[in-house]
């Protein structure tokens, strides 16, 4: 029986490229968002769930494990930005950031990794940013909630070790989706000046470091922030 | 959603038991409900009563459709934790499954 993914953010983007690819691989995929999807395959099954809402998301995890099977693969994708100048960065803005990146991928990683403790280890992957090390400015709130996430992902690697759990992270480069639309076309350019491989990073760029976490002779690899693009 | 006290004090104990299996404790075969789950007292290190703590929820998840998050800020705030003996954390259980009957 192939083993089963789960993916937050799967609506579109990186989560959906993420679910495409493992459903491709054969990989039983199961996914939220807070809104319906519309990814059709035999293999995916999609949940309506707020990660950042905790009932929300110990529903999802419980009722993945009793209608489907176990999770192998957490893939803490889901995300949101916002650039504004930090003197007028609005609080709600800071809350819904670290509510869905921080909030949620803890709440994801907590439930999922109980259950992986029974169930002989899994694989779980967060998502940071290259605006951390990069301290990008405008992102000020958004590179602060990866910081945490990366916080987390070193700690969690530590505390799960002896259950077999690894956890990573991997931190892109902008590429193509729709959180970076509205960045203006210079202030990527010279972001991307700042990376060592000056170019836009693509969706296949990050399924290979998803591949990388995932495959079983990465066992022994957790803990590990990997930046693309040469950022470090 | 409802279980029976003799039925959660089974469940510990089965726990217990198992985990003493594991990790080659013999006091942990055979407990009770004044059995101490952490202090110098108990045989368990906070990995062990971390493990417990899950597999306690896990097992009332899918034995017994009882869907509660014992590791809340209720319990971590308590003066007398109720993670102290067998017995309180059956208490604590049953408190925890009646406020969610009552919501």
């Amino acid at each position: 029986m192939s083993d089963l993914a789960f993916i937050t953010g799967t609506r579109k983007g990186i989560g959906k490229a993420i679910a495409e690819h493992l459903l491709s691989q054969g990989w039983i995929v199961a996914g939220c968002s807070r809104r319906n999807n519309d990814l059709q395959h035999e293999n995916y099954y999609h949940f309506n769930c707020d990660v950042s809402d905790e009932a929300a998301v110990i529903k999802t995890i419980k009722t993945v494990k009793k209608s489907l099977q176990p999770i192998k693969v957490l893939i803490n994708n889901a995300g949101t930005a916002s650039m504004n100048h930090l003197l007028l960065t609005p609080l709600n803005s800071y809350q819904d950031i670290f509510q869905t990146n921080v909030q949620g991928t803890f709440l994801m990683l907590r439930e999922t990794a109980k259950q992986m403790s029974r169930t002989g280890g899994g694989r779980i992957i967060n998502f940071t940013s290259i605006a951390n090390p990069l301290n990008l400015e405008g992102e000020a709130i958004y590179a602060a909630s990866k910081a945490a996430v990366e916080s987390l992902t070193k700690t969690a690697a530590k505390e799960l070790a002896e259950m077999n759990i690894t956890v990573n992270a991997i931190g892109p480069t902008p590429v193509e989706t729709d959180l970076i639309k509205l960045i203006p076309k210079e202030k990527i350019d010279s972001l991307v000046k700042q990376q060592s491989i000056q170019r836009l990073g693509t969706l296949e760029d990050i399924l290979n470091a998803v591949d990388f976490f995932i495959k079983p002779q990465s066992d022994f690899i957790t803990g590990q922030i990997l930046y693309l693009g040469g950022v470090n | 959603m409802s279980i029976e006290r003799h039925t959660l004090v089974n469940l510990l104990q089965t726990i217990l038991r198992e985990l003493g299996e594991d990790l080659g404790k013999d006091s942990l075969l055979k407990t009770d409900e004044k059995t101490p789950l952490f202090g110098s007292r108990s045989e368990l290190d906070s990995m062990n009563l971390v493990n417990f703590i899950t597999e306690i929820e896990e097992r009332l998840s899918d034995d017994y459709n009882i869907d509660i998050t014992l590791a809340n800020s209720s319990a971590m705030s308590r003066t007398r934790s109720p993670f102290l003996r067998v017995g309180s954390c059956i208490d604590y259980i049953i408190e925890l499954i009646d406020k969610q009957n009552d919501e």
